[in-house]
């Protein structure tokens, strides 16, 4: 998600009482899984913030739900120990 | 109105919230020292995993059907509880928060301002699901007992779908015709036996009862239940949480205690947890019972008791130690493997009630056990502890499927791809 100012190791802050609207930056639970895209729900797609991927279409055999809206994000300028342990 | 609003499995669901691999997954999470299990996800019951089975009487089916298993992660269900009753609390000016996935609420003059309760019950239901990916069930009645009623038909009769209103006479003998009477809130175990006796079996037949005869032939207590199924409200907040009137911590090892010194260390860590409950709602102990044993599976089967009646009652956890210290010798027995231990307040009386002596120096010691609670409450179990009580890992509890504690340690922060 570089695209949007979002690297890897970054800590995102998500609030999950907003509700997301087109083009906000969202987490979702896509098939098990936490991931960080671009919402846009008028052709239930999940896009990536770079050209390099393809948009993802959310079908009903997804396992999908919007967790939460993005609203900050922090980049670590100084690797943290506890946080490095988490990256692995 | 009051409302009673409540978690689904709570334990089993809080696992979910962080975890979205396990989410339409059976789950099942496991009690202190992964001995039973002790919450039970929806998926799960309806696989048949039954709740209070040892665990390993029951782990060749837990693994033939691909149940996760959890052990108890208090520090995230603490977590996860605050963030709930934070939400309820957006839904009404007075909340009673009874115990970690349960709270009261209490509506006074709402009636002008709320029409339908039905609706406002699912718009709490929603925002908790929103925000904290917790299920709830909502109950509302016209007393506290009632929403008690009201919420286990939200969450276990067919036909609600986790929200129930009794909020009139039809509505409430159509829920209470549906309710066993060991299913009403103030009726324990040994009440719905003797009420069976009677032929009082579902909890409409209960409300129906004189409550003056019910009074005198069981107690004031479930008079109030009677009349609480009436509609009158009789249960104040203070009255539904009374202090608890024993106070128990008690744990089998995880290895076997052979060495005196061991056993005394253990017995004095459960009396430090005693100490610092019966603090927390400000009793004081009369009464200590101090226990050891091997297995009930060992051969020759051994179990010891012993008593401490305290001169003065106290709740300082270095008076404990002592008393440990002097009953210590009638419990121990060299040869025996003990295999369980622990320590009970068994006669507790009030702080605000004491009668000093006059030839004994009051030594409670009140500020060194508060103390000694900031400290521990601050920076964690233990962080301060009592030198008899030593440290050592032999029994520590055993939390063999822990799962990362995603909301109170830096390193354990969910992970997002991107």
């Amino acid at each position: 998600m570089k695209g949007v100012g979002i690297f890897d190791g970054d800590i995102l802050i998500v609030d999950r009482s907003l509700t997301a609207k087109n083009g906000d930056v969202i987490v979702a639970n896509y098939n098990g899984c936490f991931v960080c895209k671009l919402i846009d729900k008028t052709q239930a797609r999940l896009l990536s913030a770079s050209a390099d991927f393809a948009p993802v279409f959310i079908t009903p055999e997804d396992e999908f739900s919007l967790e939460g809206v993005v609203t900050r994000s922090i980049r670590l300028h100084h690797q943290s120990p506890e946080l490095a342990a988490c990256m692995l | 109105m009051y409302a009673l609003v409540d978690a689904v499995s709570f334990y089993a669901s809080a696992e979910k919230v962080f975890d979205p691999s396990i989410r339409n997954k059976p789950v099942v999470v496991l009690t202190n020292n992964d001995g039973c299990i002790c919450a039970v996800c929806p998926i799960a019951r309806r696989l048949g995993v039954p709740k209070f089975k040892p665990y390993f009487q029951i782990k060749s089916f837990l693994d033939k059907h691909d149940v996760i298993v959890r052990s108890s992660n208090y520090e995230l269900y603490a977590d996860l509880s605050d963030r709930m009753m934070n939400v309820i609390s957006r839904f009404c000016d007075n909340q009673y928060i009874y115990s970690i996935d349960e709270s009261f609420l209490f509506f006074d003059n709402y009636a002008n301002y709320i029409k339908d309760w039905q609706a406002y019950g699912h718009q709490i239901r929603q925002a908790v699901w929103k925000e904290t990916r917790l299920p709830v069930g909502v109950g509302f009645g016209l007393t506290s007992t009632l929403s008690k009623a009201a919420n286990h038909a939200a969450k276990k009769l067919s036909g609600f779908n986790g929200v129930a209103v009794i909020d009139n006479t039809i509505s409430r003998d159509e829920i209470l015709n549906r309710m066993n009477v060991e299913d009403v809130w103030g009726i324990g175990g040994k009440i719905a036996k003797r009420l069976k006796l009677k032929g009082i079996n579902s909890a409409a037949q209960l409300s129906k009862q004189n409550p003056k005869d019910i009074r005198q032939q069981f107690s004031v207590a479930t008079e109030r239940t009677v009349s609480e199924l009436n509609g009158i409200s009789c249960l104040s907040w203070d009255e539904v949480k009374s202090p608890k009137k024993e106070v128990f911590s008690t744990r089998s090892f995880g290895q076997r205690i052979i060495t005196k010194a061991e056993l005394r260390s253990a017995l004095v860590t459960h009396a430090t947890i005693v100490g610092k409950k019966v603090r927390k709602q400000s009793s004081l102990i009369n009464k200590l019972m101090v226990f050891a044993s091997n297995s009930p599976h060992d051969e020759l089967y051994y179990k010891q008791a012993v008593v401490y009646p305290f001169i003065m009652p106290t709740d300082n956890s270095c008076d404990m130690a002592q008393a440990i210290n002097s009953v210590i010798d009638s419990i121990y027995i060299e040869g025996v493997r003990f295999y369980r231990c622990g320590v009970g307040a068994i006669e507790l009386s009030s702080k605000s009630f004491v009668q000093p002596d006059l030839f004994m120096p009051d030594h409670t010691n009140g500020n060194l056990m508060k103390c000694l609670d900031t400290i521990n409450h601050r920076y964690g179990d233990s962080t301060l502890n009592i030198a008899a009580a030593g440290h050592h890992e032999k029994w520590q509890m055993r939390r063999e499927f822990l799962s990362p504690k995603y909301t109170s340690q830096w390193r354990d922060i969910p992970k997002i791809q991107c």
